[in-house]
């Protein structure tokens, strides 16, 4: 209590001395950026009188914490750039400004609170202290209770009870008087609305990154997801068919060759194809046998003993090779997750119904139907066949996946030979214009490949172009991609193409301009912001 | 033939590898990432490599890379490449020095075995196997390279040829007379000005100069 009462009288005393050499100082500046404001010098002095107040500023921020017993926080925005932009920032900082009106303020609040604050330290002390010194300035002329409190010993002391009486009231008195300017120089001093805007703002910007970032990643692990998980089953899978297709294909000619000849074909012919069953589809077996429990399982169990019903067995499973194809692409276009899931069990449908036909065509010729051996092979072969294809064009439908969810390129060989691969795929001529080995954020690469490809198929669809450009330049923190092409113009910028990319490039605090005048040519610019 | 196999994921590594076994190749090697190919190659001196675009540890495009090293190292090294997608400028990359011996195919293709052991064969002899789909990029943008000057019939020569085909196989493929398939030949080396003086890659130049072209 007694620290902070002592605090409080040494801040207001200091109060008037810190507002004249404010006051001074402000003069002093305000005359010398003025003057110089004309002249080359006019930026450096601003920025150096600035630099000065803040120091002044500083140090008035200290002294009204210590009053206050909490730390005020400083206000300033931090500058960079050239010193003409550093001019213009700080100038364009309300705490810039508040600092100077403090400074002004200072003077008269310091004087008035100064001058009350030692009055009343002074009068309280001194009554205190009457004993000590009333007795030096007798005054007989002194009206009723003064002259009794100062003339007559009792009264002396009588003074000296009733300061320390008001003691604890003089000094209630100090505190909340120092508090009064020390409480304004927080609210000037201290960070305002616009320090906390732009703290809310570089912490959302912040946020959005994060959340960019981490979008960018998942893109590029499901692509990578896709390519090492569901890709590699799909074509795995099919170079079993295709041992599967080979092995079938020389038991049928040994199958031919032994019955062309007597004696013990039938047995050999059994043996045959046993052997694939077990040996040559271990894999398929494997797969089948956890997989499918579906009708054509049914079927191609119940189909088993007639030469018909192994044929049927075939078809069946290849129905379901091929329904689970289609349901593996049918899944990945309706979300990249379940394209996971539903290539891979698309992929092994695929695989079980091969199985089961060529497994259906073995039954036959081990039932002893010597006739149908050839006939159901060449079925079973057909039929892998077919699954094999099944298998090729899901993976094609695959390729395209994830070709719109992340082109591989942009991953292996960064933006510009993405767009270069873009240009050479563009039906008319497309130049390049870019530095070959500049990379960017995964974010911003694969917004502006999505720009890019955009433009250039709208060029080739609708506009009906013959030439076109590609201009990728970063100014300072922008990365610039432009797309031109001499088309007929009048592209609708909200259309749901252009509405998509504006979304895309919006997300990353980037822009995207189109113009389209009708007659062309097409310009469509997107700009997107690039820390690093 | 002496193969060595590139490719990191090990369900597919299996299957190339039983694949060409059964097939009566010899898989000398059958590594996972592109430092290890580049020994297994020194120490192998390989026929042939099967190698896949992506490999550890960056996964972008370490195995094209270490075949085009393999490549600068000893000319006479044949490297096929296999990846999931294609792109021009892989292939571009492979076929730069206009040499042959270079291949470059979809993963999917390994499983129409007769294609792919077909593809095995060409490139190890020399030749080039470019997949259908490098091929179909090329001709997508026919219009501005002065493919106008071509028939529908060499068109469609030339594809083939683009994709590493020998002068019998085009003959196969598209019911030709081998006479004819020469003529057709030897009109489109004219119009795309490849004099017969230059050496005995002019199908890859070919190929090459549509893929530069882009």
């Amino acid at each position: 209590m007694i620290k902070r009462t002592a605090r409080a009288l040494a801040y207001l005393v200091t109060g008037p001395v810190a507002g004249l050499a404010g006051f001074l100082w402000s003069v002093v500046a305000g005359v010398l950026v003025t003057v110089l404001a004309v002249t080359q010098l006019g930026g450096p002095v601003f920025l150096g009188a600035a630099w000065v107040t803040r120091r002044l500023a500083a140090v008035e921020r200290r002294r009204a914490g210590w009053v206050l017993g909490a730390p005020i926080a400083s206000p300033y925005v931090p500058v960079g750039g050239s010193p003409r932009e550093r001019v213009g920032a700080v100038a364009g900082q309300p705490a810039t400004w508040r600092d100077l009106a403090w400074l002004f303020v200072l003077l008269p609040v310091g004087v008035v609170t100064g001058v009350a604050g030692l009055v009343i330290a002074v009068v309280d002390l001194a009554s205190i202290a009457a004993p000590a010194w009333a007795w030096a300035v007798p005054n007989p002329n002194a009206p009723f209770p003064m002259k009794q409190l100062l003339t007559t010993v009792p009264g002396r002391f009588g003074l000296t009870v009733a300061g320390l009486a008001l003691l604890p009231v003089a000094a209630w008195l100090l505190r909340t008087i120092a508090a009064g300017p020390a409480r304004l120089a927080a609210a000037l001093l201290g960070p305002g609305e616009h320090r906390r805007l732009v703290e809310r703002a570089a912490r959302l910007a912040e946020t959005r990154r994060r959340v960019v970032d981490a979008q960018a990643a998942e893109l590029r692990r499901i692509e990578r997801d896709l390519h090492d998980g569901a890709q590699a089953r799909i074509v795995a899978a099919g170079m079993t068919l295709a041992l599967a297709s080979r092995k079938l294909r020389a038991a049928a000619s040994s199958a031919a060759a032994s019955s062309a000849s007597a004696g013990s074909a039938l047995a050999s012919v059994g043996a045959g194809p046993a052997e694939i069953n077990i040996s040559d589809f271990p894999e398929i077996a494997r797969q089948a046998s956890a997989d499918l429990h579906d009708s054509a399982a049914t079927s191609a169990r119940t189909a088993r003993p007639g030469v018909g019903g192994g044929q049927l067995g075939a078809r069946a499973g290849v129905g379901g090779g091929q329904l689970g194809a289609r349901a593996g692409v049918g899944g990945g276009q309706s979300g990249a997750r379940a394209g996971v899931g539903g290539g891979q069990s698309g992929a092994r449908a695929g695989v079980g119904g091969g199985q089961l036909g060529a497994r259906a065509g073995v039954g036959d010729g081990q039932s002893g139907a010597r006739p149908g051996v050839a006939g159901s092979q060449l079925d079973a072969r057909a039929d892998v066949e077919l699954a094999r294809r099944q298998l090729d064009e899901a993976l094609a439908e695959l390729r395209r996946l994830v070709r719109g969810i992340h082109p591989p390129i942009l991953t292996d060989r960064g933006l510009h030979a993405a767009l270069a691969a873009l240009a050479g795929d563009s039906p008319f001529p497309v130049g390049l214009h870019g530095d070959p080995d500049a990379r960017y954020p995964a974010a911003v690469e694969s917004a502006a490949y999505f720009v890019v490809a955009e433009g250039l198929t709208n060029a080739a669809k609708h506009a009906g172009a013959t030439r076109g450009t590609i201009t990728l330049d970063r100014v300072a923190d922008l990365v610039r991609v432009t797309v031109t092409d001499d088309g007929r113009g009048g592209a609708d910028p909200d259309g749901a193409g252009l509405l998509g990319l504006r979304r895309r490039v919006e997300a990353l605090d980037g822009t995207l301009t189109v113009s389209s005048p009708p007659g062309g040519p097409t310009v469509l610019r997107a700009e997107l912001p690039c820390t690093s | 033939m002496r193969i060595v196999i590139a490719e990191d994921l090990v369900l597919l590594r299996e299957g190339m590898v039983r694949l060409l076994t059964e097939t009566g190749h010899d898989v000398v090697a059958a590594v996972g990432t592109a430092a290890a190919l580049l020994d297994a190659v020194d120490e192998h001196r390989p026929d042939l490599s099967v190698i896949d675009v992506r490999l550890p540890p960056g996964f972008r495009d370490e195995g094209l890379r270490a075949a085009l090293r393999i490549r600068a190292a000893d000319p006479d090294a044949k490297v096929l490449i296999v990846s999931q997608y294609v792109e021009r400028a892989y292939a571009a990359d492979l076929l730069a020095d206009g040499r042959g011996g270079v291949g470059y195919l979809l993963k999917d293709r390994v499983t129409a075995l007769d294609d792919f052991l077909d593809a095995v064969d060409r490139v190890a002899a020399g030749g080039t196997a470019m997949d259908p789909e490098v091929v179909r990029q090329l001709f997508a943008r026919s219009r501005d390279h002065g493919l106008d000057a071509l028939t529908a019939r060499e068109r469609e020569v030339l594809g083939l040829m683009a994709q590493g085909l020998s002068n019998s196989a085009i003959c196969a493929a598209l019911v030709l007379a081998p006479v004819s398939v020469e003529k057709h030949i030897t009109n489109i080396f004219a119009k795309l000005d490849l004099p017969p003086a230059a050496d005995a890659h002019r199908r890859v130049r070919a190929v090459l100069t549509y893929l530069n072209a882009a």
